[in-house]
């Protein structure tokens, strides 16, 4: 603790700003000269010399010498004591100090094979469907294709099942990306789930997500919805799920840096700055 | 010889009804004035929240005829005033004003002056709007309070369409204050930039210091351009230029560009303090240091630098090139990446954590929830042809309620329920802490999740009533119904304050086992603050203090 520059020569309290009106009076005649207009031009006038009283006893008061009053100190100080006995950590060989929950994270690039991984599976999954209810592998590609292709969203079930080299360039483009990021996402949180991460992937993310595209699919694309079967929707999510937990659970796990300096942090090597991992 | 109290301290003459409002009113401290922001603040939500609930009464069913066209225009006009300018604003600079001099070791803001007289006229502004009720009508006996919407679109806030005053007012007000929330904004940035005690480098700054500071520069940029377009808009109503006058050759767009330039960084405005709520809260409850410091800072740095290059996001409905509307799409999508950043990091802090679900830490929990799904249908309008869908629709309503009523009003609970111990040296009840979370958790929920659906049925904002074969009836009624569990929510709290103020357990300095400064002082602290000014160390001082076996200092 270092003594105070603020405080009078004998310690018995603390020079601070001395209570003054100046402010409000000010305050409220800027507030009149604005309130005149709207009503009438005297009270522009009462609300400019208030302000202009205000902002006088306002600098009398900071000029040439802050007004002050002493504040007598307190008799109750407090006074933050030592804990008795040590907190716990939990400690590992390459934490200087404490470890930092989570230590470890899956690479962010795991969480995207895993989405193209899943994304893969739920094609299969999804084509398999087509194959077997429309005798047709394209027919869930050109559902997904006509989400954004106004040309095929008057198609019927026949139309649908043909090929389309649009319906596929964009259906299959939509797939992988939107496979990639929710892969990344899986890859992120995952890590973050404490317990029953299978059932957390396989089950919890495909039903929450089956729910919420149910729900807004009728007002986004009615004419989706009419044609997804969405027990196959449901199956394809939780090969999706269980793809993505398999390939991020098996990735190599690698460390948060919460322990590295900032120089670390950005790669600088220099004999003056510790090793990796912040050891000395 | 000074006469002394039971506890020891210098006794005072006690003071009469009028010497104790003489006090608060020529105060300069910066506690007094922080207490003053939040229960102004708190005292508009009221009213908001009533101007609120009215409306939803009007729109629990269909062809209700309960209130006029003209008074439903008044009441979301005043409604969405109130609640951004007069209890957003003023709370997030009262809790700032109180705690950020104590968390960095100061002894008041470095302008103390200015900071009362930004609370004047702030509180002025805000009494001159609501003067419109009874002042606008005038000789005109065109209406009272304003009814052009919290962003006064133009033309119709030209002379034309606007007779009356009531439009002036609400011009005049929230110019008023705006001038107040500036004066604020100087005074933070000088007080963290200039007064942080020694040893507090801007890398041991806590991180509420830090989106405060970041919040201050926010609003030192965004509000002038709304206080010149207000300017602008005056000469239109009353001096015959034609700024924002179609007819006359002015640009009705130039108005939602300049609005909007001080919009949406007001959105930020007013969300990036609830950030720094829940960033001290969450690891005191957890017992953990937060997650990723230095991400955190770099996060908060990006949200204010993004968060003004995005407003045009607000006009993707006007008919702007493909070009602009993809950028600014693009910078909103942006904006996510911090914002989520920042999400991962609260939820890395619990994770391995000894969680704590104390109320505080419970609204901050619910912070977490709600804003996630205000943010993610954030970033669902931020995609052009899904905003061109539902824009001007209850989805808007939904998502922004989501935003800044589950975002930012749950974190001021929180914060709340955390600083209330300091401020009044006295605990707020647990029990009842509880019971207004799960209440307002659940009417909240139950109030604007259904607007969703509302809105994506096609159900428009702003409208009075509606016909009943629209298919909107359901979810209405729920929304209303869930207005009334919120007001049972808000009267445990009002009950809890009032309660825990009369016979309220003693907090003691750090009820909460803190780490930041604010928490070295007696609850309620001094008029100075600290006897000394402390010397920092580390991120987490009073942890510095308490564990001098293990301080964190050694390793930062």
């Amino acid at each position: 603790m270092a003594p105070d520059d603020h405080s009078n020569s004998k310690q018995q309290g603390i020079d601070l700003p001395a209570p003054t009106s100046a402010p409000f009076v000010c305050a409220f005649g800027v507030t009149l000269i604005f309130s005149g207009i709207v009503t009438n031009w005297a009270v522009s006038i009462l609300g400019f010399v208030l302000a202009l009283v205000g902002a006088i006893r306002w600098w009398h008061e900071v000029l040439p010498d802050n007004q002050k009053e002493c504040i007598p100190f307190q008799s109750e100080r407090p006074i933050v004591k030592p804990k008795v006995g040590g907190v716990a950590h939990l400690m590992t060989a390459d934490s200087p100090h404490r470890a930092r929950l989570p230590m470890e994270i899956h690479p962010y690039g795991a969480g995207i094979k895993g989405g193209i991984a899943g994304g893969i599976v739920m094609a299969i999954i999804a084509g398999t469907w087509g194959v077997v209810s429309h005798g047709s592998v394209w027919y869930p590609v050109n559902i997904l294709g006509s989400t954004i292709l106004p040309t095929m969203q008057g198609d019927d079930a026949a139309q649908l099942a043909q090929w389309h080299t649009a319906s596929f360039v964009f259906g299959i483009l939509i797939h992988a990306i939107m496979s990639s990021l929710v892969g990344l996402l899986y890859g992120i949180i995952l890590p973050m789930v404490p317990h029953f991460r299978l059932a957390f992937s396989a089950i919890a993310i495909p039903l929450m997500w089956t729910g919420l595209t149910w729900a807004s699919l009728e007002v986004i694309n009615p004419l989706l919805q009419n044609e997804i079967n969405w027990l196959v929707f449901i199956g394809s999510q939780v090969g999706f799920g269980i793809t993505c937990w398999f390939v991020v659970s098996r990735s190599e796990r690698i460390g948060t840096m919460q322990n590295w300096s900032m120089l670390e942090r950005i790669g600088v090597e220099s004999p003056n700055v510790p090793p990796i991992g912040g050891d000395e | 010889m000074t006469a002394l109290d039971h506890s020891g301290n210098p006794l005072r003459a006690k003071a009469t009804f009028l010497g104790r409002m003489h006090e608060w009113v020529s105060t300069a401290d910066h506690k007094k004035l922080g207490v003053m922001y939040v229960t102004t603040g708190l005292l508009f939500f009221l009213i908001g929240g009533l101007e609120a609930t009215m409306m939803r009464w009007q729109l629990a069913v269909p062809d209700s005829s309960l209130l006029s066209p003209s008074d439903f225009n008044r009441l979301f006009t005043m409604h969405g005033t109130t609640m951004v300018f007069l209890v957003g604003m003023p709370i997030l600079l009262g809790v700032a004003n109180y705690i950020i001099p104590m968390q960095i070791g100061a002894r008041d803001l470095a302008f103390p002056r200015l900071n009362a007289f930004g609370f004047w006229l702030f509180l002025f502004g805000g009494l001159l709007l609501y003067f419109s009720y009874f002042g606008a009508q005038g000789l005109y006996g065109m209406g009272s309070s304003p009814d052009v919407g919290w962003f006064a679109y133009a033309p119709l806030t030209e002379r034309t369409y606007s007779r009356g005053h009531s439009t002036d007012y609400w011009i005049l007000g929230l110019l008023v204050s705006s001038f107040g929330s500036i004066a604020t904004g100087i005074n933070l940035i000088t007080t963290i930039l200039t007064m942080r005690c020694p040893g507090m480098t801007l890398m041991k700054m806590p991180v509420m210091v830090w989106v405060m500071l970041i919040d201050a520069i926010l609003i030192m940029i965004a509000m002038p351009p709304l206080a010149a377009a207000q300017v602008m808009l005056l000469f239109d109503r009353l001096m015959g230029a034609h700024f924002f006058d179609v007819q006359g050759g002015g640009s009705a767009i130039l108005w939602q560009n300049l609005f909007w330039f001080f919009g949406h960084p007001e959105v930020y405005i007013l969300i990036l303090p609830a950030f720094a709520y829940v960033s001290e809260i969450i690891p005191v409850f957890c017992r953990k240091v937060i997650f990723g410091y230095p991400l955190m800072v770099a996060a908060t740095v990006s949200i204010g630098f993004i968060s003004l290059g995005v407003w045009v996001h607000h006009l993707f409905a006007l008919g702007l090139s493909p070009m602009v509307n993809t950028i600014f799409m693009g910078s909103t999508m942006l904006i996510a990446i911090p914002t989520g950043l920042k999400m991962f990091n609260w939820v890395g802090t619990m994770i391995g954590g000894k969680i704590r679900f104390d109320t505080p830490m419970l609204f901050s929990t619910g912070f977490l929830a709600l804003f996630l799904i205000g943010g993610l249908t954030g970033v669902m309008l931020s995609v052009v042809p899904f905003d061109w869908q539902v824009s001007d629709s209850y989805f808007v309503v939904g998502h922004f309620h989501y935003v800044l009523f589950g975002g930012l009003v749950f974190a001021i609970f929180a914060a709340i329920y955390y600083w209330f111990p300091k401020v009044t040296g006295k605990m707020l009840s647990e029990t009842l802490g509880k019971w207004q979370f799960w209440l307002l958790f659940i009417g909240f929920n139950l109030t604007f999740g259904p607007m969703h659906v509302s809105g994506m049925l096609g159900m428009p904002r702003r409208i009075y009533t509606y016909h009943a074969d629209r298919g909107w009836e359901l979810w209405n009624m729920l929304s209303s119904i869930g207005v009334l569990v919120q007001i049972a929510g808000v009267t445990f709290f009002v009950w809890n304050v009032i309660q825990s103020l009369r016979k309220g357990k003693d907090a003691g300095a750090d009820p909460w086992d803190g780490w930041t400064l604010e928490w070295a002082t007696t609850s309620p602290p001094p008029e100075y603050n600290f006897e000394e000014i402390p010397k920092v160390y580390s991120c987490r001082p009073l942890w510095d203090l308490k564990h001098p076996e293990d301080p964190d200092w050694k390793y930062e």
